[in-house]
């Protein structure tokens, strides 16, 4: 089979010049804070050029429709491609000179991991640092997208469940539907992080701080243009803020799309949301207690630090406001397992996901009634709905080679110089799009002293789950790039 | 009264059939000679070939002065736009027989009186209404209430075992001093006979009583019969009838439901959460014993072979099953169902031309219903002041010997009406009777 790489190139030359504009809009914090400008318009005018001449090459290709092998190539292609121009400005400006750094932090930025080589962010350019969390923020968008309609269209992880408007249809063509339903979903996007900005500048937060935190809070990318992260706030509006605005980046989108068109049955009716709220409920007050009774700080001080720590790492934002290894082995045990949870699909936030935990334990249990009754055709439900024995089957796939790619990774992390605890836990965060882990790269430290060739690692893991792993592992299959 | 039935199939004829003999005025159209002929040489009808959604047919029909038109086509669509167009063109009442659900209970969404179709009938989802109906008692073949239960219609077979065998009328009386319920038929073979006092029971009759709510039991045990309530149900095929009566049905019960299928099993799984969708044969035996049929309290086939039904409930029935209900396509089979051992058989398309003859008739009648494998007809009315019922005792009237008046409801309490009851004005009377005698029964209540 043909690839349309006519298309193809056209796609990533609009992903590139959207990316230069962007990178343009930097510019105006660096002069406002006096700060040297040039390297940033550089970067901008090289992107720019770079696809402008990419769609230029391309513009008389007639043939403008991506089949959906292109599709798994587009998908990864943008993101790897956008990940490395958007080194330049880093480069540029000689605030990461190191090459395999700066790769490190655009692929943590663009996949909203928010894991970070900084060891003191607050050194860095008011330019630079803005763009660090510009490259969550255009990576949110890219997730929305993907998650809502590129990759149900390709039939990934049972993703075709996860939108609102599923129906198992499939489609040859991606377009018309991509463009509709990402246009929709970012209008949501794009209005939250304006009301999140808007909200925390009521509580007095410096309005350069808020645009940066309301980009990588949307996104659920956790980039922090503060070393001690949201800690360094010390207000429990803002935190609170930060708190809600975290879950909503965690909710499924077209379910928030829904909520505005007045439809809340649709929220009633969902089962992932209902799980999403009681999982953050219950394990926040069941950490309140425990913070309590280690720290004797007040009540509503432990409530708030052990809510703020589950709903990050559960959305898998990974700000922090406390070191939750800090308090008892349980707890930090407890952690490293919620990087394994993720929050709901068709949201911004990486992991696993909770509905496929939901149907895979649903499954299971189902298994015991199946066994009794062998001719019983006993579907896993969700939301009143049944769901095809496919989906399950494609979603068990993905849990094994998500088991396998951690377990793999955690061993090739642990040549890297990483003891034990640390390699799975730097593995597990990268794979899920978190930031903070465990071990040496726990909340309070960065991945600065990771080897080059574990940054790569981690940098890749992270691009794997960002695009649901199969995406990514789909271009390394035989069958993938067999001529017939 | 004049009414048009578009398509002369099975529903529509014997339709036409129920009609003609209320002596209405009757048009048939269809596009097919044949069955044309076979109804206007069996019934009273004019007849109009054609195509019932023409112009050019529905006028030579003259739709203009109809009083009702009922559509019942095997074509969906066909009826709903023959009820359009007929609406528009001047007849004053529609019905149209669908097969889509959507529209009887998404009524919410679209009504489509507005579209000028006044009712929707579906006969899959009357049969499966009628299947729950059935299934009220294990013992009663058929069974109607009248005003939520004040009084009840149980149809029941006489066991050779019941103390009524060769007993008659009036000596069944002293077995039942209470006299809390009264037999109104005896259908034997292909008769359907209105029981004087002298008539004997005989075992494998399958008699009809109007009982009180203290009677049904008693009704029951003097029938030979166990008092048993059913619990676990199942369902042979997935067709419509199948699905609708198991979505009926588990709200209630146990219900499994077996369908051949396996991707229908899927859509039926997903629309029926609280349903057992089984994947396989009704005719494997074994599959059916591991499923549990000898627990079944009630064994219903539906699916669309009605030999296959039969034979299966037969099946489940050598099962120790204690209720089954077959449906069947033929007619005729249903006079078979007592005496093969079936314990119900229906018809969707008899179950539907009686609720459309049900919605025709009603006026000074209330509710109305006709019992399985017997042309007798159940009536309740509304006894009006100064009315020929309220002038004398009930064995002093000179009531049609084809009809019986089987139980009175006054002041929301049930009665059974024997000879020496007196029916006052705002009564409620039960009547049986043949259809022959209709017209001279409603003359009482006039």
């Amino acid at each position: 089979m043909r690839f349309n790489i006519k298309a193809i190139i056209s796609v990533i030359s609009v992903l590139l010049i959207m990316n230069g504009i962007l990178m343009l809009l930097c510019i105006p914090f660096s002069i406002h804070y006096n700060e040297d400008w040039l390297p940033i318009l550089l970067a901008g005018m090289i992107t720019l050029a770079s696809g402008g001449i990419m769609k230029i090459g391309v513009i008389k290709a007639e043939d403008k429709d991506l089949k959906k092998r292109d599709g798994y190539l587009v998908v990864t292609l943008g993101w790897v491609v956008m990940s490395l121009f958007g080194t330049l400005p880093y480069i540029f400006t000689s605030s990461i000179p190191n090459f395999t750094n700066a790769v490190f932090e655009t692929f943590s930025g663009f996949t909203t991991t928010g894991a970070t080589i900084l060891e003191d962010i607050e050194a860095l350019p008011k330019g630079i640092l803005f763009w660090r969390s510009m490259t969550q923020w255009i990576g949110g968008m890219g997730i929305i997208v993907l998650a809502v309609a590129i990759l149900p269209i390709l039939g990934i992880g049972g993703m075709q469940l996860f939108t609102a408007e599923s129906s198992g249809i499939k489609y040859d063509k991606l377009k018309p539907r991509i463009q509709d339903t990402a246009l929709r979903l970012w209008v949501i996007y794009v209005g939250l992080t304006g009301l999140q900005l808007v909200l925390m500048m009521l509580g007095d937060m410096p309005f350069y701080d808020a645009i940066n935190h309301a980009f990588t809070t949307m996104s659920s990318g956790g980039f922090s243009t503060k070393n001690a992260s949201i800690a360094f706030y010390d207000s429990a509006y803002i935190q609170y803020i930060i708190i809600v605005f975290m879950f909503l980046a965690g909710t499924n989108f077209p379910l928030l799309y829904f909520v505005l068109k007045g439809r809340l049955n649709k929220i009633i009716e969902n089962e992932e949301l209902k799980v999403y709220a009681l999982l953050v409920l219950t394990l926040s007050i069941f950490i309140t207690f425990i913070i309590f009774s280690e720290t004797w700080s007040g009540f509503e001080v432990s409530f708030r630090i052990a809510l703020f720590q589950v709903v990050s790492i559960v959305t898998t934002t990974g700000y922090v406001t406390a070191d939750y290894t800090s308090w008892t082995p349980f707890l930090t045990t407890l952690f490293f397992i919620l990087l394994f949870f993720g929050a709901m699909a068709g949201s911004t936030s990486g992991g696993f996901k909770l509905v496929r935990h939901i149907l895979l334990v649903k499954n299971s249990f189902l298994e015991i009634k199946r066994q009794l009754h062998p001719s019983a055709v006993l579907p896993v439900r969700l939301n009143n709905r049944a769901i095809s024995q496919d989906i399950i089957f494609n979603i068990l796939a993905f849990m094994m080679i998500y088991i396998l790619i951690f377990a793999v990774g955690s061993i090739v992390m642990s040549t890297t110089g990483l003891d034990f605890t640390s390699a799975m836990g730097a593995t597990a965060t990268s794979l899920a799009n978190v930031g903070p882990a465990i071990g040496s790269v726990g909340p309070l430290n960065n991945f600065a002293h990771v080897s080059d060739f574990g940054k790569w690692v981690l940098a890749f893991l992270m691009l794997v789950g960002r695009l649901e792993i199969f995406t990514v592992m789909i271009l390394f299959s035989y069958w993938f790039w067999a001529k017939n | 009264m004049r009414i048009i039935i578009a398509g002369a199939g099975e529903v529509g004829f014997h339709l036409a059939k129920l009609l003609a003999r209320e002596a209405k005025d009757i048009i048939i159209i269809d596009n097919d000679q044949d069955r044309l002929d076979l109804a206007s040489q069996s019934l009273d009808v004019a007849t109009v070939k054609g195509n019932s959604s023409s112009f050019q047919t529905l006028l030579e029909a003259n739709v203009k002065n109809a009083d009702l038109l009922i559509s019942v086509t095997s074509f969906e669509e066909n009826n709903l736009i023959t009820c359009i167009l007929a609406k528009k063109f001047g007849a004053k009442k529609t019905i149209a027989r669908v097969q889509n659900v959507e529209f009887i209970f998404d009524k919410e969404i679209m009504d489509l009186s507005e579209l000028g179709i006044d009712e929707i009938i579906s006969p899959e989802s009357l049969a499966a209404k009628e299947i729950k109906r059935l299934l009220k008692e294990v013992a009663i073949t058929d069974t109607f209430d009248f005003d939520h239960g004040k009084l009840s219609l149980l149809g029941l077979l006489i066991d050779k075992n019941s103390e009524l065998v060769g007993k008659t009328l009036i000596e069944a009386i002293h077995l039942n001093p209470d006299q809390n319920f009264i037999t109104v038929a005896i259908l034997r073979g292909k008769h359907t006979l209105i029981p004087k006092g002298e008539t004997k029971f005989r075992a494998g009759d399958h008699a009809y009583f109007i009982a009180q709510p203290d009677g049904v039991e008693k009704v029951i045990s003097l029938s030979g019969k166990e008092h048993a309530q059913i619990k676990n149900i199942m369902i042979i095929g997935g067709s419509k009838v199948g699905f609708h009566a198991a979505r009926r049905l588990s709200k209630d019960y146990n219900v499994k439901l077996v369908e051949q299928n396996k991707d229908k099993c899927f859509v039926l799984a997903d629309q029926l959460p609280d349903v057992m969708v089984i994947n396989g044969d009704a005719r494997d035996v074994e599959l059916m014993e591991e499923e549990g049929i000898m627990d079944m309290d009630a064994y219903i086939a539906v699916t669309g072979n009605s030999e296959t039904n039969i034979i299966s409930c037969l099946m489940a029935k050598n099962r120790k099953v204690k209720k089954t209900i077959a449906l069947v396509e033929n007619i005729d089979y249903i006079h078979l169902s007592q005496s093969i051992g079936v314990d119900t058989m229906i018809n969707k398309k008899l179950i539907a031309a009686n609720f459309i003859f049900r919605y025709v008739r009603l006026g000074t009648v209330i509710s109305l219903t006709s019992i399985h494998g017997s042309d007798a007809e159940i009536l309740e009315f509304n006894v009006p002041v100064g009315s020929k019922i309220t002038k004398n005792e009930i064995r002093d009237l000179d009531f049609p010997h084809d009809a019986i008046i089987g139980g009175v409801i006054r002041n929301n309490e049930g009665y059974t009406a024997m000879g020496n009851f007196q029916v006052r004005p705002k009564d409620r009377v039960v009547v049986l009777c043949k259809p022959e005698s209709v017209h001279e029964v409603e003359e009482f209540f006039k």
